[in-house]
């Protein structure tokens, strides 16, 4: 009995501070009108800045530089290789939220939404989210070291050609919704 | 002076709250029928009229058995079961009435909110099976429990998805929310503590019912018409077509960042 009790306890504690998590207002986030729903700007992926971010943290940059500039030079070398590594994360953060964002509108004025894309898109949050975390941390404070940062762009060249087609599928997609909306005939946007 | 002598076996500060109870139980009745907040919430004036028949049934026994009675823990217990399904069903009122006009979210809402509402009903009542002799007690628990989850889980899905709770709306549903937890930890504390406990047991529900009844007074003069507009959905295949499309971009944002992770680990 005492384990339960204390089960309950703490079972209350977890939906007090959901309770107030959710209670939290956040502001000027509401569902929109269905027009401006529809995401105006799928083309401009920060993903697609790659190629210059890996130009900015090539290995081989920095090992010839190390040979021809002074210490202090280097350092701040290596700080602004940094701060390029952690404004490119904080890019694709703020990406994320922008599609999180319409994803939600899209949703929230769907008459039907899938079960299964929500919570994949639930699960595809909180994998981004953690990872982000610990990467952005590890970036900081000097522990993931740049040369081998750069080195991950190699990985993404079969990456970058699979996203640049979904990228074009989706501004398709979005382009013929858009027409939709925007079409005189419009009988099939009628409130439903 | 029938009213002291059938109340002459409970204490005074229990006498003054449960009057106080009565007088904001028979005042939101009131109110629910003045501003006519019944159209939009008759099962929450079923259930305000549940818990006044509660206390008429409660005091009227009271006059015939006495406080500590077998009779009287099954009249109390019996109605009280009544009221606190009658207070699941106005949540789910208020859930629906929150949510209903997206279509689309509601419907996963509602399903969502029952499967968690019954797997914590479950669970609560597993935790607790072995002890029968609190039958009563574990049951009101759980429901409780299932009623708390099932308004944090309309309030966190409310924020995910960015809808605007109105301000009457969201007064009940904290009303509820913060009764249902009172209730939840008193019938802890008395299971844990029966004997020591059992006296404070009625006041401290007395007192969470004064101020879930206040929330829900306050709510109920504030007004429900302003955030009755139906919001434009979206024609059907939107969803279809950019759900899925989004949810790719996501996961290659992801990869993205895998491939980061990946690099680290490799180098570490």
């Amino acid at each position: 009995m005492s384990l339960a009790f204390y089960v309950f306890l703490a079972i209350l504690a977890l939906l007090f501070v959901v309770f107030v998590w959710s209670l939290r207002n956040p502001k000027g986030h509401t569902v929109p009108s269905p027009s401006s729903a529809i995401p105006q700007d799928l083309q401009g992926s920060h993903v697609t800045h790659l190629p210059q971010i890996r130009r900015a943290l090539a290995p081989a940059d920095l090992e010839f530089a190390s040979k021809r500039i002074p210490r202090e030079a280097l350092r701040r070398m290596q700080r602004e290789r940094r701060n390029v590594a952690l404004a490119y994360l904080s890019a694709l953060q703020a990406e994320l939220q922008r599609l999180l964002r319409t994803a939600r509108i899209v949703a929230a004025l769907s008459p039907a939404v899938a079960g299964g894309q929500e919570l994949e898109r639930v699960v595809l949050t909180w994998n981004f989210l953690w990872r982000y975390r610990v990467i952005r941390l590890s970036v900081w404070a000097g522990f993931t070291p740049l040369p081998q940062i750069s080195d991950l762009s190699d990985l993404l060249s079969g990456y970058s050609v699979r996203l640049e087609e979904t990228m074009r599928k989706l501004a398709e997609r979005a382009a013929m919704v858009a027409e939709m909306v925007s079409s005189p005939d419009r009988r099939r946007i009628d409130p439903i | 002076m029938v009213l002291c002598a059938a109340m002459s076996e409970i204490g005074t500060l229990e006498q003054v709250l449960w009057g106080l109870s009565f007088s904001f139980n028979l005042a939101l009745v009131f109110l629910l029928l003045y501003r006519k907040n019944y159209r939009l919430y008759p099962c929450f004036l079923l259930y305000a009229l549940l818990n006044l028949f509660q206390a008429v049934i409660i005091f009227a026994s009271l006059q015939r058995w006495s406080f500590g009675s077998a009779t009287l823990y099954k009249i109390a217990w019996g109605t009280q079961g009544m009221v606190v399904l009658a207070r699941a069903v106005s949540v789910a009122e208020v859930c629906r009435h929150v949510l209903a006009k997206y279509r689309g979210i509601w419907g996963l809402g509602w399903r969502l909110s029952v499967a968690v509402a019954a797997l914590v009903l479950a669970y609560s009542w597993a935790v607790a099976a072995n002890h029968w002799q609190l039958f009563v007690l574990t049951a009101d628990r759980s429901i409780e429990l299932a009623i708390a989850v099932a308004i944090l889980a309309l309030l966190v899905f409310a924020r995910y998805y960015q809808v605007v709770i109105e301000p009457a709306a969201r007064f009940l549903a904290i009303g509820f929310f913060l009764y249902s937890c009172s209730q939840v930890l008193n019938d802890s504390i008395l299971e844990r503590w029966l004997q020591q406990y059992a006296t404070f047991w009625n006041l401290l529900g007395a007192i969470t019912f004064l101020t879930s009844a206040l929330l829900w007074g306050w709510a109920l003069r504030l007004d429900p018409q302003k955030a009755r507009s139906q919001p434009q959905l979206l024609p059907e295949d939107h969803y279809r077509l950019l759900s899925p499309a989004i949810n790719a971009r996501l996961k290659a944002l992801d990869e993205q960042l895998g491939h980061f992770w990946r690099a680290e680990g490799e180098k570490t």
